[in-house]
């Protein structure tokens, strides 16, 4: 059984800047989001186990091909890349049959792992579209994911508590951040990615009747502002009483 | 011409900073007042390949190169002086094995070594040599099979932990200086209590004293003589952890000083808003900058000596530079700080402490520049 994981191509986060509440793209290097490392871990630790490949499943703009090494390095053994410059700003509508159909290419998949939301969006509706054109069960907020037999067994952590739940194979389980630790790569595992298989398609390979772009227009994206309220305080007593009055403590 | 990292190389970057933050930041205070790496932490490293990074496969290296090892490197450094000072030793240990060493040889102290599940060390400094060769008493009388060394080793990196040393001492039928691998800790080898240096800790410096250690034939390293050349291309691959390690004290330097003149406010303003202390950012990020290229085009050039003695000066020039501009920065740094870089709660004092060693250790910064000045002057 292979496991796939699907991972999306975002800007660094940690290297954009704010400017006067809006974001600067401009020289910012592309990255894997930060959940969808989470899902690859999960992946990767599962195969250990159970054996089997992790194929990471990424669609976008051409670096994609560049920015999947970072999921190849941290164990992935093979990568399927559908690759088009419209991929990279379209929203689920456009990405779940893109990827769905990406998956049906694939052989033997059992499980088809996605980070809870993305790291720039965070819609997090892809892995319920996707579950949907494939007919496959999906569960969410994963914990923690166990293979047995023909079944996974999955903990979803919610609000009030854990959940557990049997899920007939193939599925489709979107994970949660706190499910792992992404472990760091070696040397060799870094140097060596690019030399681990990659299936590159064309967009138009897939011979998709994909929806006219963009169905969702972005009107603006703006970071919350922050003012310190610069409250003096004169005393302990008096800063105890500030924290409370501000709903703090 | 091309300055950008490839998407391999930004990786690595990306891994050591990763490791360094997660697993060196924690415990770095510790390191420094223990002057002592824990082993799981060295243990660690090992998985990670970070001990083999410029050697290659067929010896159980990372084949990454110099210019992967300095990536490395300075982030190593940036957050730990004593852990990049182990590790700036060991590689410069294995690049002399590397070089010079027979396939047998090769075969037999890569492999655990480039695992980290043995430390390196290079042992040329006598109690009265300096860095000059012809002072070198050590010796080594050959017996049958075996040569017999005794002496005594100063400042030696890494003597605390078991692996292959290599031992410069004179061979007695030739007078000549000539290397020796010597397995640590054999009968023999015993070392100093480690010296109470003023940084760097964790990167632990003693004596080591040879008494009549009973070395194989077969691990002299190189020829009979040829000790001189093999000690010049071991220090000079030794420099390019040095300068790195002096790198990353550099970027340490510039990161306290920025974070710090965000937080700190005089009269309401964060003091980043007065002009004397935007001009100290920009002193330390010319200083970063410079020292960086001359890092990564030296482990560049490393990959590909063609000359040793031009490699050399290159080494000599980046090491004075390096070494002496990791001071200056920090020395900024601190200043940016006022009385509070002073005190242990702020990292800029450990990273003052370790960037004093840049300049004075594995030759002090005006030897290298009559290293710099020779290979101008004898054209």
């Amino acid at each position: 059984m292979n496991i796939v994981v699907a991972m999306k191509q975002i800007p660094d986060l940690q290297q954009i800047r704010i400017r006067q509440r809006q974001p600067v793209l401009d020289g910012v290097p592309a990255a894997l989001g930060m959940i969808d490392k989470n899902a690859l871990e999960a992946a990767v630790l599962l195969k250990e186990k159970e054996g089997g490949q992790v194929i990471v499943l990424s669609a976008g703009n051409e670096e994609v091909e560049e920015t999947v090494k970072e999921a190849l390095a941290a164990g992935a053994d093979q990568a399927f890349l559908v690759i088009d410059d419209s991929i990279e700003n379209a929203d689920g509508s456009v990405k779940a049959p893109i990827l769905a159909e990406a998956v049906k290419r694939i052989e033997d998949v059992g499980l088809l792992l996605f980070g809870e939301g993305s790291g720039d969006n965070y819609s997090g509706q892809l892995g319920s579209r996707v579950a949907e054109l494939l007919g496959w069960p999906q569960v969410g907020f994963a914990s923690k994911i166990e293979i047995q037999g023909s079944q996974a067994i999955i903990t979803r952590s919610l609000e009030d508590g854990d959940e557990i739940l049997e899920v007939n194979l193939p599925a489709v389980v979107t994970v949660l951040g706190d499910i792992n630790e992404p472990r760091i790569p070696s040397v060799t595992q870094i140097l060596k990615a690019g030399r681990k298989p990659k299936e590159v398609l064309e967009l138009e390979e897939l011979e998709l009747d994909l929806p006219a772009l963009p169905q969702i227009k972005t009107l603006s994206n703006l970071a919350p502002e922050t003012n310190r309220k610069q409250i003096k305080v004169g005393s302990v007593e008096e800063l105890i009483q500030a924290l409370k009055s501000e709903g703090v403590i | 011409m091309n300055f950008e990292l490839s998407k391999e190389q930004s990786l690595l970057q990306a891994m050591a900073r990763d490791f360094a933050e997660k697993r060196l930041e924690p415990i770095a205070r510790q390191i420094d007042e223990e002057n002592q790496i824990p082993a799981e932490i060295l243990a660690e490293m090992g998985e990670l390949e970070l001990f083999g990074i410029p050697i290659g496969e067929e010896y159980g290296g990372a084949a990454g190169g110099y210019d992967g090892y300095v990536l490395v490197m300075e982030q190593i450094a940036r957050i730990s002086g004593g852990v990049a000072m182990t590790l700036a030793a060991h590689t410069l240990g294995l690049g002399a094995l590397d070089k010079f060493g027979t396939e047998e040889q090769k075969q037999k102290y890569l492999p655990d070594a480039c695992k980290g599940k043995t430390i390196a060390s290079f042992a040329f400094t006598e109690p009265g040599t300096g860095s000059d060769p012809k002072q070198l008493t050590s010796t080594a009388v050959k017996e049958g099979d075996y040569y017999i060394l005794n002496g005594t080793k100063r400042f030696i990196s890494n003597a605390n932990h078991p692996g292959p040393c290599v031992i410069f001492a004179r061979e007695s039928e030739s007078q000549e200086v000539t290397a020796f691998i010597v397995d640590k800790w054999c009968e023999g080898y015993s070392i100093s209590e480690p010296w109470a240096k003023i940084g760097m800790k964790g990167g632990v410096l003693t004596d080591v004293y040879m008494e009549n250690i009973k070395v194989p034939a077969q691990n002299l390293l190189g020829q009979i003589g040829q000790g001189f050349p093999i000690l010049l291309y071991g220090i000079a691959l030794g420099k390019i952890g040095t300068s790195t390690a002096a790198l990353g004290g550099t970027l340490a330097a510039l990161e306290e000083a920025l974070k710090y003149v965000k937080e700190k406010t005089h009269r309401g303003a964060p003091i980043a808003k007065f002009q004397a202390i935007q001009l100290k950012i920009a002193d330390l990020k010319i200083k970063y900058e410079t020292s960086r290229w001359l890092c990564y085009r030296l482990g560049w050039l490393a990959n590909n000596i063609k000359d040793p003695a031009a490699f050399a000066a290159e080494a000599a020039l980046a090491k004075a530079y390096c070494g002496d501009t990791v001071v200056e920065a920090a020395k900024i740094a601190m200043d940016a700080h006022g009385s509070y870089g002073l005190m242990k709660d702020y990292n800029i004092e450990r990273i003052l402490r370790d960037a004093l060693i840049g300049p004075e250790i594995e030759g002090v910064s005006d030897m290298q520049k009559m290293i710099v000045a020779g290979s101008l002057l004898k054209r």
